[in-house]
Order: structure tokens, then C-alpha cells, then sequence
């Protein structure tokens, strides 16, 4: 066995990891991966975005459809009172 | 086919668009103490459809009666003074009602207050598609059109309803 041969065996030898290498690995992926509390509270995020902008579209036709059905019943009231204006100015002429 | 429906399309607006009268009198707000613009078109009607109540009664008969309608525009105007309009600012209006398809079935002249009242109606084919009515005085002026098919009786039952006294007459057409 030449001193190469020697060298290459000692370095390619089989060496056990240190003691705490099993730990250190572990904290490290804990420290890495996400939370299964943050995973969720992303999808709460995006949920409640959904439910802020479809309720708010919603408040929002509602409102519209309130102020248009006040605008008609104005106009309705407009209209009636000049008919019904016009009508006792007929009923005073035929009196 | 698409053609088809784009050019009915076109003819439905042209119509409705010889229906309803064409009035700007925006010049006058500025003179007027109290003034209302309405321009409620068909779309706006159905859609505050959906908002009126067929339980409540005056809800009910509006609901009913808008169902069929493709536009109510009103502009009313009340001033402080006399005189500040004058009739040339109804001419336009005027001249659009004196269109074969429009006649006037009431008019009253009221001498001691100075004020007119006019009620037109737009007919095709027998049938009422349109009522314009123009109520003036010395401190007011209003102009009401409602296009597509009223029923006047109906209009005028509203009274004693929407808050407005009920007022007992004959039947005048």
C-alpha cells in the first residue's frame, strides 16, 4: 500500500456525525418551513378580502337600489300631485 | 343574426328616444330657490323595481305601475321672485309637443294666480305611450314626462296615497 492509497482510505473513511447533528439539522428546518398557524392565517387573509369586497359590492347595489327607488317614488309623487292640482282646478270649474 | 338584433336595437331607441322629450333648462337652477331633476330611464326603473315593496300598498302600486315604463324625466323649478323665467324657455318643449303623435287633453288657465296647467298625451295606435304635463305659474315651473304606456287613472289614484290628499272628482279625459 503506497502512502496514496493510505490517504485516499483515511479520507473516504466512514466518520459518524458529531452528537448534537440531529438536533441542529431539526432546528434548522423548524426554523425554515412555514408555521401550519401562518398557512392558515394567509388563506383567512384572502378569504376575508373575498368577504369585505363581495359585501361591500353588495352594500353598495343596495344603496344604489335605495336611492333609486326614493328618486321614482318622487318623481311618483311630482307627477300625482300636479294631476291631482290640475284635477281640483277642473272640479272648480265645473262647480 | 347579431345584425339583426343590433338594427331592432337601434329602432327600439329611436323610438323611445321620439318619445321622450328633449328639455335643457339647466340655465334656470341657477335662478330657481328650490329646484329637482329627475332623468330615471328604463334600466333605472326596473332596477328600483327590485327595491319597492309588493306588501307595502304605495310601493305596490308604483312597482305595478313602472313595470311597463321606459323613463320618467321631471324638472321642477320654484323661485323666489316673479317673472324669473319666462315663456320662451317652454317654447322648446312646446314645439315638440305639437307633433301629430302628442295632443293636449287638459288645460287649465288659472287667472288669479297666473298659473298654467297642461296635461298632453303621446298615442300610437289607440294606445297611450307617453303623458307630458307642464304646470306654470309666476314662481314655478314644471315639467313631467313619462314615457311608455301609462294609465292616468292609475296616476291620478295615487292621491291620498304618497302622502298627497285624496282629491273626489268626475273622470275628465
Amino acid at each position: 500500500m503506497d502512502w496514496l492509497e493510505q490517504e485516499l482510505k483515511n479520507t473516504l473513511a466512514r466518520k459518524d456525525p458529531p452528537p448534537d447533528f440531529a438536533d441542529r439539522v431539526l432546528r434548522g428546518v423548524g426554523r425554515s418551513a412555514p408555521s401550519p398557524v401562518w398557512r392558515h392565517s394567509r388563506w383567512l387573509a384572502a378569504a376575508a378580502a373575498v368577504v369585505i369586497i363581495t359585501g361591500g359590492a353588495a352594500a353598495y347595489r343596495q344603496h344604489q337600489g335605495l336611492v333609486a327607488k326614493e328618486q321614482v317614488m318622487l318623481a311618483f309623487r311630482i307627477a300625482a300631485v300636479k294631476v291631482n292640482h290640475i284635477q281640483t282646478h277642473i272640479q272648480e270649474a265645473v262647480r | 343574426m347579431t345584425a339583426l338584433r343590433t338594427l331592432a336595437l337601434v329602432v327600439v331607441a329611436a323610438l323611445l328616444s321620439a318619445q321622450q322629450l328633449k328639455f335643457n333648462l339647466d340655465y334656470l337652477a341657477a335662478k330657481a330657490s328650490d329646484s329637482v331633476d329627475l332623468s330615471l330611464n328604463g334600466a333605472t326603473l326596473q332596477f328600483a323595481a327590485h327595491f319597492l315593496s309588493s306588501k307595502d300598498a304605495d310601493e305596490s302600486k308604483v312597482k305595478k305601475m313602472i313595470a311597463s315604463l321606459d323613463g320618467i324625466y321631471i324638472r321642477t323649478f320654484e323661485f323666489k321672485d316673479a317673472g324669473a323665467w319666462s315663456p320662451a324657455d317652454l317654447e322648446g318643449v312646446r314645439q315638440q309637443l305639437r307633433g301629430a303623435e302628442w295632443s293636449r287633453i287638459v288645460g287649465v288657465k288659472s287667472g288669479q294666480e297666473g298659473e298654467n296647467a297642461e296635461i298632453y298625451v303621446r298615442s300610437e295606435n289607440k294606445k297611450i305611450n307617453g303623458v307630458a304635463i307642464l304646470v306654470s305659474g309666476p314662481k314655478e315651473l314644471t315639467i313631467v314626462n313619462i314615457v311608455g304606456p301609462v294609465d292616468l287613472d292609475s296616476l291620478a289614484s295615487l292621491g291620498g296615497h304618497l302622502g298627497i290628499p285624496k282629491v273626489e272628482i268626475g273622470k275628465h279625459k
